[in-house]
């Protein structure tokens, strides 16, 4: 196999671990939210605002590995 | 609309291959081409760099935007419409990021910093949604540009507050045990550097991989036109609608991105300001 197949190949292999990983970590987040606004409803706007926050941090992580990917595939 | 726009030039090429940046050669190859051509950085109208004309542009668009609303203050009227507007942001950076992780005296000091942070990237990120246009933010350069300003903030804001040695003594959190702290002190030198290589990399990669997202939904016509005519025109309106529901997430991404890196800055410049918090 050359060097090019098995890079795509990683790259492929790469992305998808990477959307598990992400997807995962911001289920649980999101899941945590829920149940918080569930159990108080008035806090529902700060549960909301931390919610985003963390997802925007989650989603940095996910993209370091993105960039990771991206370059497998076109290098 | 550039999707439009797009979308022809991509059915048009599927048929006879030609009138595209890539003309002839393998279709595959040709949207590859047409991928990296519409996010990478390129000459535009003779200027040197596409992402550097729109930088300059969103740069100027939001000293517009404030000599603007700051009109609407004159008189000591109440502020209505834009100026209502960036006040609103302003306030709210001032008092829920800036006071709230900085400090209660030096949080008005960082107040401009953190709104132009603010408003650059968020300004930046929505013209590059405009057709014919681009993010100058999903450009690797302006995104080490816009981190190395908040470093530098970050160092300033402790060696003018401690003092060079003090700033670089509080690096590490007092009450160590003397044996840790050869593991600390290198721990900690390397994360002052990566906390705003991760501010760079997420900024990036938010605004790059939206643009990637986007022109990949579109150029699915031509991929599916290369196998009949049909299935191009079909793929049409899915296409369509997919990529105009990511670029609405797109301006609620904006919006986001230029939030977390203005907290994120804030909360390291707090850091620094007031160490052993």
């Amino acid at each position: 196999m050359e060097a090019n197949a098995i890079a795509y190949f990683a790259a492929g292999i790469g992305a998808g671990l990477t959307i598990i990983g992400g997807a995962a970590g911001i289920g649980r987040l999101a899941a945590a939210a829920m149940e918080g606004i569930a159990r108080q409803p008035n806090a529902a706007g700060d549960i909301r605002g931390a919610m985003i926050v963390a997802a925007g941090l989650i989603e940095g992580i996910s993209f370091f590995a993105l960039i990771v990917t991206i370059l497998l595939a076109v290098k | 609309m550039n999707a439009l726009l797009l979308l022809g030039s991509a059915v048009q090429a599927a048929e006879p291959p030609a009138g595209h940046p890539a003309a002839g050669g393998e279709g595959a190859h040709d949207i590859a081409g047409t991928l990296m051509h519409h996010v990478l950085d390129q000459p535009f109208y003779g200027l040197p760099s596409k992402h550097l004309a729109f930088f300059v542009f969103a740069a100027l668009l939001v000293i517009l935007m404030a000599r603007l609303a700051l009109r609407s203050y004159a008189a000591g009227r109440v502020p209505r419409g834009l100026g209502a507007f960036v006040d609103g942001i302003v306030v709210f950076i001032r008092d829920e990021v800036a006071e709230k992780n900085i400090g209660h005296g030096d949080g008005a000091k960082f107040t401009p910093l953190l709104c132009s942070f603010f408003f650059f990237i968020l300004v930046a990120a929505l013209l590059g949604l405009t057709p014919f246009a681009a993010t100058s933010t999903g450009n690797i350069a302006v995104t080490m540009a816009l981190a190395t300003v908040s470093f530098l903030a970050q160092q300033w804001a402790g060696i003018s507050k401690h003092g060079v040695v003090h700033h670089f003594a509080a690096i590490v959190p007092p009450g160590l045990p003397a044996w840790l702290l050869p593991v600390m002190i290198p721990v900690e030198i390397v994360s002052m550097f990566t906390k705003p290589f991760a501010l760079m990399i997420r900024l990036f990669a938010n605004m790059l991989a939206g643009h990637m997202v986007i022109t990949t939904l579109l150029l699915l016509v031509p991929l599916m036109a290369q196998v009949s005519t049909v299935f191009g025109l079909s793929m049409i309106p899915v296409s369509l609608g997919l990529s105009l529901f990511i670029m609405a997430l797109e301006i609620l991404v904006a919006f986001i991105q230029a939030y977390i890196f203005t907290l994120l800055s804030a909360i390291f410049i707090g850091m620094y300001a007031h160490p052993a918090h």
